[in-house]
């Protein structure tokens, strides 16, 4: 696993900062993460809607912890960034996607 | 290890898992040890109550008819009574009754009881303590909160309902009018308080209690000797209540704040516990290593076995934790489910769709004799052998409408929340009516309330409610043995220069205080239960200002004493507190063991014993402390870097790579 085959940016360099930028992705960007997957598992999922949102409460969760464990495990921190913003265009295309919930409560 | 190196994915998981548990692992140790206790807290609640000590066992069906003798004397217009029987978690019956109050509109509020509290009501039994301890410490606790009266009524107690607490109090609040206080939840909520009552009598002074402090507005409770059919008057106490609400939200904050941090803590237990596991390949192994007196190496254990031992109970407990708070940590879930109407969530998840509610039933005004309850008893008992019944409730008792509902004392189906069955009885007649159905609960749901069944012990009989606690003791131990190991594992920085890093210190003594500290302040609460005159106006608060100023004594002496001192002192003063708490209960007119045992008074009992139990081992292991000769001391007399690998590979040839690994990570 050696560094130079990644994109590495002047940040990735320096330790203290390393450390607090990812902790900062890890917290924020993982809860985002988590969040976004959260609305999307809820309105996406083909379950009455209020199983949809329980189910997607304990999923949530586990995308907060598998965001956290990605980030503090890649090589650089634009990996990093790269994933998290993977996994957000993948929940925020579901949530785009899916049929809207507002015509039931509406 | 850095993150600007290269690194492999364990030594990675071995950092996260070790610096998301340190700044927590304070927090979360509390949080254990209270939930923990809240496994017991009617239990703990009853013991701090010694005036319902000297309770003595009946029949059930000659307390039954106590009780309802007792009610119909202080609440003959009460338009429903309910009648918490003692059982495996109480001595003593808890009363309860609405009262009659002119200016309610009663339809609704009938409504509400007879729809919501009968269909659901049993969430409430199993949660009986929850609420019976809300009514007990929340006006006192809140105090500042009740004058809020009804807008907020909703907003305490739904125990169990936890998980929508936060966010359903905002919707209620928003959705009602001002006076829309026959609301479900408050209803619901109180019948649920009304069978708690005997669990965990209301603690207030005098045999019969209002909710004061705005909850629980037009119930009454009081306590009886279910042998005597006499009221007693017990003291009034936080209780166990105390400790079970701050393990979820903390004490002094704003209750959403406080689960906040909770939550925050929770999510990070979660991580901790995941990537504890990912950097363990020997998990199996781990179950039957303990290789004491090696220094580093016997904490490392010690927090493996605590850990693997009952890995799934902390995972579970873990997990189920995030999702009660779940509603208010990720409420993005059900907003977006939901747009604009989270309170239909929030009522659908209870299974109240709308309109589905019964129209309103009323007494019909002509007088009649209540039915014999005995007939009704048998059958419940022919019905239920194993679990008996754990309460009844009776709507206009003395009316021709009278109804009875018998209630099982404990569901034995965790999908369905543990909801207990219910029996109704036409309450003049005794002929069996129909109850409301109770709706299977989806796959999804099922597997959100087994979860939270299990977090609230909700299913529990006694024995698995002792090895649900002695789950909590080992995980309590697991955060305590990590909080150490941090410490341990960092000898070898600082005995090389002999001074000791002020981050080292820091963490020290927030050890210190944070886990030993906490069990002195655990032990004097329960001693300021016995010690403060029974008379003493907001004796509750006074308990708990107790608790929490020797907790921070504990943390002054730990900042200024020596760091191995400091927990020999501590741990002997808990110890010491604990195991002495037996004396202490029978001292101040609790029942002592002996009388415990005699009068059948098993809660009581198993409190004192637990409590020596846990005194003497806590004592033990100050003399552990006291007589421990630092590994490294001798090591590094005998060659610094070499001997602790040589030890632990002679040891057991086959564990090496753990030590190893963790090794020269912190290197």
């Amino acid at each position: 696993m050696s560094t130079h085959h990644y994109l590495t940016c002047f940040a990735d360099h320096r330790p203290v900062l390393n450390v607090t930028l990812r902790s900062a992705l890890a917290i924020l960007g993982g809860y985002g993460l988590a969040a976004l997957a959260a609305s999307a598992f809820a309105v996406g999922m083909p379950l009455p809607r209020v199983d949809a949102v329980t189910l997607a409460i304990m999923l949530s969760f586990i995308v907060y912890l598998l965001a956290v464990m990605w980030v503090f495990a890649t090589a650089t921190l634009l990996r990093a960034a790269a994933g998290l913003a993977v996994g957000a265009a993948v929940f925020g295309a579901w949530l785009w996607l899916a049929p809207s919930a507002a015509g039931g409560a509406a | 290890m850095r993150f600007d190196k290269p690194r492999t994915f364990r030594q990675s998981m071995k950092w996260v898992h070790t610096w998301t548990g340190l700044p927590l692992g304070w927090l979360l140790f509390a949080v254990y040890v209270t939930g923990t206790l809240s496994f017991f807290h009617p239990e703990i609640t009853l013991w701090m109550q010694p005036e319902s000590h000297r309770a003595k066992v009946a029949e059930t069906e000659e307390t039954a008819r106590r009780a309802f003798e007792a009610l119909a004397r202080v609440a003959p217009d009460a338009p429903q009574w309910t009648v918490s029987l003692p059982g495996s978690r109480s001595g003593v019956a808890g009363l309860a009754w609405r009262e009659a109050t002119a200016g309610q509109p009663a339809g609704g509020q009938q409504n509400a009881v007879r729809g919501e509290a009968a269909r659901r009501g049993e969430g409430g039994q199993g949660a009986r303590g929850e609420f019976g301890e809300r009514a007990a410490g929340e006006g006192v606790s809140e105090r500042g909160a009740g004058g809020q009266g009804d807008g907020a009524a909703p907003r305490r107690g739904f125990g169990e309902r936890g998980m929508a607490q936060g966010m359903q109090a905002r919707g209620e609040r928003g959705a009602r009018g001002a006076g829309g206080r026959g609301s479900e939840e408050s209803d619901a909520e109180e019948a649920g308080a009304a069978q708690a009552g005997a669990q965990t009598p209301a603690a207030s002074g005098g045999g019969v209690q209002g909710g004061e402090g705005g909850r629980g507005q037009g119930m009454k409770r009081a306590t009886m000797d279910p042998a005597t059919g006499e009221l007693i008057e017990p003291r009034q106490t936080a209780g166990g209540g105390f400790l079970y609400r701050f393990h979820y939200r903390l004490y002094g904050f704003d209750r959403t704040w406080g689960q906040w941090i909770v939550g925050a803590a929770t999510m990070v237990m979660f991580i901790a516990l995941i990537t504890g596991v990912v950097i363990h390949r020997t998990i199996f192994r781990d179950i039957f290593s303990f290789r004491p007196a090696k220094g580093k190496r016997s904490w490392m254990d010690g927090h493996n076995a605590s850990s693997v031992l009952s890995l799934p109970f902390h995972v579970v407990i873990t997990f189920s934790g995030l999702l009660l708070l779940g509603n208010q940590l990720m409420p993005s879930a059900a907003s977006s489910a939901y747009p604009g109407d989270e309170r239909g969530y929030f009522m659908e998840m209870r299974g109240m769709r709308g309109g589905e509610q019964q129209p309103a039933a009323r007494p019909s005004g002509t007088p009649a004799q209540l039915a014999d309850i005995g007939p009704l008893l048998a059958v419940a008992q022919e019905r239920w052998p194993e679990q008996g019944v754990g309460s009844i409730a009776v709507n206009f008792p003395g009316d021709a409408r009278a109804t009875i509902e018998l209630r099982q004392a404990r569901g034995d189906g965790l999908a369905n929340r543990a909801m207990g069955e219910r029996l109704l009885f036409d309450g003049v007649t005794g002929a069996p009516l129909e109850a409301p159905p109770v709706a299977d609960p989806s796959g999804v749901r099922a597997t959100s309330n087994v979860l939270s069944a299990v977090h609230l012990g909700r299913f529990a009989s006694p024995l698995v409610r002792w090895l649900l606690f002695a789950s909590g003791v080992l995980g309590s131990v697991m955060v305590a043995s990590g909080l150490v190991l941090w410490v341990v594992s960092r000898a070898r920085d600082r005995t090389a220069d002999g001074k000791i890093p002020a981050g080292h210190r820091f963490v020290e003594v927030l050890n210190v205080a944070a886990v030993a500290g906490l069990l002195v302040a655990i032990g004097a609460y329960f001693w300021a239960n016995r010690l403060i005159p029974a008379e003493v106006a907001e004796r509750n608060l006074w308990e708990i200002r107790v608790f929490f100023t020797v907790w921070s004594l504990t943390l002054l002496h730990s900042l200024l004493r020596r760091h191995k001192q400091a927990w020999i002192e501590q741990l002997a003063l808990a110890g010491g507190l604990l195991a002495a708490l037996p004396l202490v209960n029978a001292a101040t007119g609790g029942a002592h063991l002996g009388v415990a045992f005699y009068l059948g008074q098993w809660q009581v009992a198993g409190f004192d014993l637990c409590a020596l139990v846990c005194g003497a081992l806590l004592l033990h292991a100050a003399r552990k402390v006291a007589s421990h000769v630092p590994r490294e001391k001798v090591a590094r007399s005998a060659g610094r870097t070499k001997k602790p690998a040589a030890a632990g590979g002679t040891d057991e040839g086959g564990d090496g790579p753990v030590p190893a690994v963790l090794q020269t990570e912190e290197a």
